[in-house]
């Protein structure tokens, strides 16, 4: 078996890189449950764990994403399917245009490819339910923009580097914005207010 | 019993704990930019350690009591005036019903704790009860205090009486910081100047700063390799490195990942400092191993658990 290296952030949190997001999401699951890390936190590539100096080591926290890994995955289960009604260009969507001219697609093409696919939930970061979606195809990516803008409303989707993103809260940011949905994927009037996780396979519909 | 804000000064909102353990949903941890002086307040009062405190930034506040209280004030060091007469700092004092409390603007530090005996009231979501204002959650509505909101407090039984902050309990404010920190996972992206240069030259402090972060204004670092990493984790105390080489130190309610390069950590034993760093001061980074940095970090938490011994350093 491979022994994972800890890459130490600080005195008091480590990194690990791992193979695929499957693996990510497995390790981190299961290190979480164990309720003795103050974080748990999956990156694109790898486990970040911040935890209390006095109560465990890097060394401890390897054995533990070993032993995780070494857990075979859970077969057959099914990903949860979330619908997103969105409204694609126009005041909702202000970079689409630029978007197209850039790709060279008519915006009615880029709806069709961009709608017809299921993106996965690769992690949620950044801010409350800001999901991160994979699988958005070469043919419709496009870099960010050079300058984030400084208050993108909620429910704003953009797209960046292979990623589809939606801004779950009004904010900052840096993506090209496609078009804006109003589901609500940050509920704070809900107990869990979390409405998108890891996992999730997204689909986009054409308002 | 109540409270009534009469003016709320620049920014004032209801700060606790951390929110823990939803970074991988996104949602940063908010709570006391600066703990420790948050814990000494409520020491004032007899609290525990992560009681609910106004966090109040420059001061400025103006506060109406309808009931009577004990209420102790600690962290950046302002003048205190009760109906408009002086009350000394860092000593925990007695308020009539109906009197108003006012808080200066401090002359160094940034933030200024107050606490009540009981502890200010607010409904818990995610296990704390912190405000953290980008969301809309915690604290009162999901926002900074206004003219005329009304605070709760729980009643209280006992509590210790008037008492003075121990001078171990009150660090040293000024306009120049120097604070221990270690290597992070991007550190050696850096051109080995610009990676010496992190660990000894003084840094200014933008006035671009908040509770997500401070900017660093000096010499831009430069890196030597491609300037992003795959979307990783993000904690307070990290520094992050953008693209024009101004670092930007990561504070209570930084975002959860990020994707620029993390070339520094501030150590454990100094983190709860960083709430405490105005725009235009100085910053100097010292670099310690990781090693050091735990026994730092013990000794000094140690020795503030001889007062409070439920005070977590983190």
């Amino acid at each position: 078996m491979t022994r994972v290296q800890p890459r130490l952030l600080a005195e008091d949190c480590v990194e690990f890189d791992l193979d695929d997001l499957a693996q990510i999401h497995r390790v981190a699951d299961q290190l979480r449950e164990t309720g003795v890390f103050e974080e748990v936190v999956p990156g694109l590539a790898g486990v970040s764990v911040r935890y209390t100096p006095a109560h465990t080591t890097p060394a401890d926290i390897a054995a533990a994403v070993e032993t995780a890994m070494s857990d075979r995955p859970l077969a057959g289960i099914v990903a949860d399917q979330l619908n997103i009604c969105m409204r694609y260009g126009g005041e909702d969507g202000p970079d689409l245009a630029e978007v197209c001219e850039t790709l060279k697609l008519s915006e009615d093409e880029f709806i069709d490819r961009h709608a017809q696919k299921l993106y996965p939930v690769e992690i949620i970061g950044f801010t409350p339910g800001f999901a991160y979606l994979g699988g958005l195809s070469e043919e419709l990516s496009v870099a960010r923009r050079p300058t984030p803008r400084t208050r993108l409303p909620v429910g704003s989707v953009g797209i960046a580097a292979g990623y589809t993103g939606i801004y779950a809260l009004s904010g900052p940011g840096g993506w090209a914005i496609i078009g804006r949905t109003d589901v609500t994927l940050f509920d704070r009037d809900q107990a869990d207010p979390f409405r998108i996780r890891p996992g999730m396979q997204v689909r986009f519909s054409p308002a | 019993m109540k409270a009534t804000i009469l003016k709320p000064g620049l920014q004032t909102s209801l700060q606790a704990r951390p929110r823990r353990g939803f970074r991988h949903q996104g949602m940063p941890w908010a709570g006391a930019a600066d703990p420790v002086a948050m814990a000494a307040a409520n020491w004032l009062v007899g609290n525990p350690a992560s009681a609910p405190v106004l966090e109040q930034t420059y001061g400025g506040l103006t506060l109406r009591f309808d009931q009577p209280a004990l209420v102790g004030l600690a962290g950046a060091p302002c003048a205190l005036t009760l109906d408009g007469q002086g009350v000394a700092f860092a000593r925990s004092f007695q308020v009539s019903g109906g009197q108003v409390l006012e808080t200066g603007a401090p002359k160094t530090g940034l933030r200024t704790y107050l606490a009540v005996a009981g502890g200010w009231q607010a409904a818990a979501l995610l296990g704390s009860v912190s405000t953290y204002m980008p969301a809309g959650i915690g604290g009162l509505w999901g926002r900074a205090c206004q003219a005329g909101d009304v605070l709760g407090w729980a009643g209280t039984g006992s509590h210790p009486g008037a008492r003075a902050l121990p001078d171990r309990l009150r660090p040293y404010f000024s306009d120049s910081w120097t604070l221990r920190a270690t290597v992070s996972a991007e550190t050696d992206w850096l051109d080995p100047c610009s990676r010496a240069a992190l660990f000894s030259q003084v840094f200014g402090v933008s006035r671009h700063s908040d509770r997500m972060g401070l900017r660093l204004t000096g010499s831009a670092l430069v890196l030597r390799r491609r300037a992003e990493i795959p979307s990783a984790a993000m904690f307070p105390g990290m520094l992050q490195c953008p693209p024009d080489g101004a670092p930007i130190v990561l504070m209570a309610d930084a975002q959860t990942t990020g994707g620029y390069p993390r070339i520094a950590q501030i150590a454990r034993c100094d983190r709860h400092l960083l709430g405490q760093i105005r725009p235009t001061d100085r910053l100097r980074l010292l670099l310690r191993s990781p090693d050091q940095a735990v026994s730092a970090w013990t000794a000094k938490q140690d020795l503030l658990r001889q007062w409070m011994p439920d005070l977590d350093l983190y």
